[in-house]
Formats: structure tokens, sequence, C-alpha cells
């Protein structure tokens, strides 16, 4: 095989990629309304809320640790490169800025992936290998909505929660570095945090959560949907789900990052 | 057959026409023409790997790679709309291979699940049509019981009590005997002619197991490599003499072909000259 056509053949792959989420994205947003509370159906609600359990409340501890670890070495590494500079005092807008607009989406999106795309594409790929699938299709339910929105409205509110609490916890971690190594106030301290925090920074990575959100829920649906081979079709389904979510995540984050550099979005006062 | 064909009994309530199936260079089902009559038991049988049961997933319309007609109840699977579709298909009950239970949801809530999603019955109402069908099937003092605790016959009782549980017209069961004992088999048979009976259903059965056929059908339908190559009584299946139907009936294994056999009996010498 051709260079080319090896080229060639990787760009269908991706396009198809592009192609199925899109439609399962569409098919989906067609079908939120029937799992929103008032206007949908109350069982797909409950259905919805027992995701929530399961996605978003369940991440808790981990998110909570991860962004505490990442929060109190982010910290340290940043007060040793800026004592040498004699900078010291920028450090908590290091953290601050860093966690607010980076490292929170992008934590719990890569802890998310790690949990839940691969719980998601097993127990859908489960379903597609036992039937229920099919049996759903055949007594006239849609699957899409019985068993993939709820899914996706969990993620969508259960993700932006959490990177907040990540962001509260990176922020926190840092507080207590600094309070050790620096002797900083709390008082200090969170009126710096205070003064950092930009408006458009939060909704900017309240933004990018949701974003992310949607690209672990996708690839997980999308992952278990496309079971093939039964038991061993489960495992290669659950791996793909994880390296494919945390590779988009990334991905999508350096496109928005990259859009925000250039617009000199970041830097308007 | 066709050596022996149906005898014609009113409109066929499932109707297949010049059925073919093929996964992109594989033909799978060719020009398949079948008809089921109302109130009638038609069992298809057929080898491994024959079609069977990608004939039954074009009839309930889960495949869509064909070309032909398939009419079930007077609605084109072919060309009907997706809601006429949602709509055939309430009228039809189908039984999967392996039960296709939702393990998450108890007997009793499978079995309640298309009740309570497609109809605006009372709870009560629901609870006691459930009640009726986990009785009519065995299982009433199961309802609480989870599919992972159940065993094979139980499972495949379970589907049962959830394919008939709108009261369908029609039910279509792929393989209900597979991975059973023979008499957990047995029982499942005999609850397939009570439905029948108790329902007035009109059935549509795939399997290989010739026992387990010759008990519950009407009439017997047989697929070999994709194309159907016989319906009629089990009479005229008794006597038919196409050599693909005595093969099947007298348990005779595929002939190794020619070459194979040459090449390895060849590949065996040069072993064992190698050896001494």
């Amino acid at each position: 095989m051709t260079l080319q056509e090896r080229v060639g053949r990787e760009v269908i792959v991706w396009a198809e990629e592009v192609g199925a989420l899109t439609m399962q994205f569409t098919e989906v947003l067609r079908k939120l309304p029937r799992v929103l509370p008032i206007v949908g159906s109350v069982r797909r609600w409950r259905a919805t809320l027992e995701q929530m359990l399961v996605i978003g409340v369940r991440a808790l501890p981990l998110v909570g640790i991860l962004s505490l670890c990442t929060g109190f070495i982010l910290a340290l590494q940043g007060v040793m490169e800026l004592r040498r500079f004699g900078a010291q005092q920028f450090i908590v807008e290091v953290v601050t800025i860093g966690f607010i607009r980076e490292l929170a989406p992008l934590v719990t999106a890569v802890a998310v992936s790690g949990r839940s795309a691969s719980a998601i594409a097993a127990e859908v790929g489960s379903m597609v290998a036992t039937e229920e699938i099919d049996a759903l299709h055949v007594m006239g339910l849609n699957p899409v909505e019985f068993t993939l929105a709820p899914k996706y409205l969990a993620t969508l509110i259960t993700v932006p929660c959490l990177t907040v609490l990540s962001a509260l916890c990176g922020i926190l971690a840092g507080y207590v570095f600094l309070h050790f190594d620096l002797d900083m106030s709390f008082r200090f301290y969170f009126h710096a945090v205070v003064e950092s925090i930009l408006l458009r920074d939060v909704a900017l990575a309240i933004a990018k959560s949701f974003v992310f959100a949607a690209i672990i829920v996708q690839v997980g649906c999308l992952e278990g949907l496309r079971l093939r081979g039964g038991p061993e079709g489960v495992g290669r389904s659950t791996t793909a789900a994880v390296v494919k979510s945390i590779f988009l995540v990334v991905f999508t984050d350096l496109i928005v990052t990259a859009i925000v550099y250039l617009t000199g979005w970041s830097s308007l006062g | 057959m066709k050596h022996v064909d149906g005898r014609a009994k009113g409109d066929p309530v499932i109707s297949i026409q010049n059925l073919s199936v093929s996964y992109g260079s594989k033909r799978v089902l060719e020009g398949i023409d079948l008809d089921v009559y109302r109130g009638e038991i038609l069992v298809l049988l057929g080898e491994g790997g024959s079609g069977k049961t990608t004939l039954l997933r074009q009839v309930v319309g889960l495949d869509k790679h064909r070309t032909g007609r398939i009419i079930v109840n007077g609605c084109d699977v072919s060309t009907c709309s997706e809601s006429d579709l949602q709509n055939m298909r309430r009228r039809l009950g189908v039984g999967f291979q392996g039960g296709a239970l939702f393990d998450s949801l108890s007997v009793e809530d499978n079995v309640a699940l298309p009740l309570r999603e497609l109809t605006r019955l009372a709870d009560s109402t629901i609870e006691l049509m459930v009640w009726l069908k986990l009785k009519a099937v065995g299982l009433s003092d199961a309802a609480g019981l989870y599919p992972p605790e159940l065993s094979g016959g139980m499972k495949k009782r379970a589907a049962i009590a959830r394919a008939i549980a709108m009261d369908p017209e029609i039910l279509v069961f792929d393989e209900p005997s597979a991975g059973l004992d023979p008499i957990a088999s047995a029982g499942v048979d005999e609850l397939i002619l009570f439905v029948k009976r108790a329902f007035d259903m009109t059935l549509l059965v795939v399997t290989h197991e010739l026992q387990s056929a010759f008990r519950i059908a009407d009439r017997l339908a047989m697929l070999s490599h994709g194309s159907l190559i016989a319906v009629g009584t089990k009479e005229e299946f008794t006597h038919n003499t196409h050599p693909r139907i005595r093969q099947f009936f007298d348990r005779q294994p595929d002939a190794v072909p020619r070459e194979i056999a040459d090449s390895l009996i060849a590949s065996w010498l040069r072993k064992a000259s190698h050896e001494l």
C-alpha cells in the first residue's frame, strides 16, 4: 500500500467517524426534549437523575483528589520558577488563571473520560451484544431516547458542575501549599484569587466543559453501538472510547486555546 | 418445492416476495418467497449460517439491506414510513435467541416495559396484565428476580412473556430451544403451543432442532445456503427426497471436498515420512 493510499484510507476512516458522531448527535438533539423535566417523560428524567448519580456524583472523589494534587503541583512548580525571577507574588494568578482557563476543564474531562466514556461504551456495547438494543427497536421504543439521551443530558449537566468543583479544589490546594511555603494568609490569598478571576475566563471554562462533556458521551455511546464480536468486542470498545475521547478532548482544547490566543480574546482588559 | 408448497389458507399475515440480502459481495439470502398464514406455526429450519436469523431480522425490520418485498400485517417493511414500521412492530412480538432481557430490570419490569412505555394503562391494570402473562408462562413466582438470576429455560419463558405483553397478533421466535436441556426445551415447545392456542397467534419460529420443529410446526420451511429449498407440511417433509433435506434429517456431515482431502492426506504422508 502506498503512502497516499494509507493517508487516504485514514482520512476516510476519520471522516466516517466525524459523520457518525454528527448523525448521532443530531438524533440525540431531536430526542433530548423527551428527557427534560416537566416537558419530557418522568421516567426518562428519572433515568437521567440516575445517570447523573453515576457519571457525576460518583466522580466527585476522583475529580476532587486529582484537582487537589494538580493544584498543589502547579503551585509548587510555579513558586520554584517564579522565585528565580523574584516574581513569586504572581503565583496566585498563575494557579487561579491556570486552573480556571485550562486545568479544571481538562482534568475533569480526562477523569470523566476514564471513568464514564469506558463505562458508557461497555454498557451500550453489552446491550448491543445481548440484543437489548434490537429488542427496543422491535418493541417500537427508540433506543436513542431510551438509552442514549439520559446519558447525554446527565453528562452535559454534571461535567460543568465537576469543572467548577475542580477549579475550587485546585485553587484551594494552591492556598495550602502557599500557606506553608510563603506563610500566606487566607484573606490575602482569597483577595488575590478574586482579583485574578475574570468572568470571561469562567465563561470560557464552562463553555469548554460543555463541549468536552458532549465529546465524552458521544464517543462512549458511538463506540458502544459499534460493538462487534461479543465480550472481546466490549474490551475493544471501552479502550477505544477512552483513547478517542481523551484525544478529542485535548485536540479540541488545543483548537479552542489557539482561537482564543489568535483572536486576542484572553488579553482583552 | 419449492418441491412442496404449503396450502393456501386465506391471506398471509407475513408475505416475503423475492427477497435477496447481500452484505458487500456476500449474498446471504437469494430469491426467498414465503407466506405465513393466520393462526399457523411456521418453523423455519436450516443449518447454521443458512440465513435463518437474517431472514427473521428482515421480517421484523431490523436490517434494511435487501431487494424484494416483505409485507407484515399489510405493512410493506421495505417502503413504509418509520411510524408505520413502529405501529407494525407494536402488533408483533419477538423472542430473541438469548432472551434480550434487560439485566437492570426485574422479570416483572421487563414484561411491564412495553406496556408502561407504549400504553396509557393505569399501573394497577399493567400489574394485572403482567401477572397474567407471567402466570401463563409459569413464572409468576419469579417476578421479582433479575435476568442473571434465571436459568436458561426461565429466561426463554420471560422472553415469551415480554413478547406477548402487548397481545401481538404475530410472534416471531429465534431459536427458542438453543442452549436448553431436553426437558427445558420440551417445556418451551409446550409453552409455544399453549401461547398459540390461548392468544390465537400466528408464529414464525426459527430453529435447527428437528424434534422441537416437528412438535410445534403446522408447516415447515427449509433454508440452505441462503435459498429456500422446501416449504410444506411435516408429512411432506418426511417424504421429501431433496438431498439437503435428507442430509439434515439423517444428521449426515458435509463431505470434505476432494482437493482438501487430497491435500490433507499429502501433508500427513509428508509428515509421516519425515518422522520415519
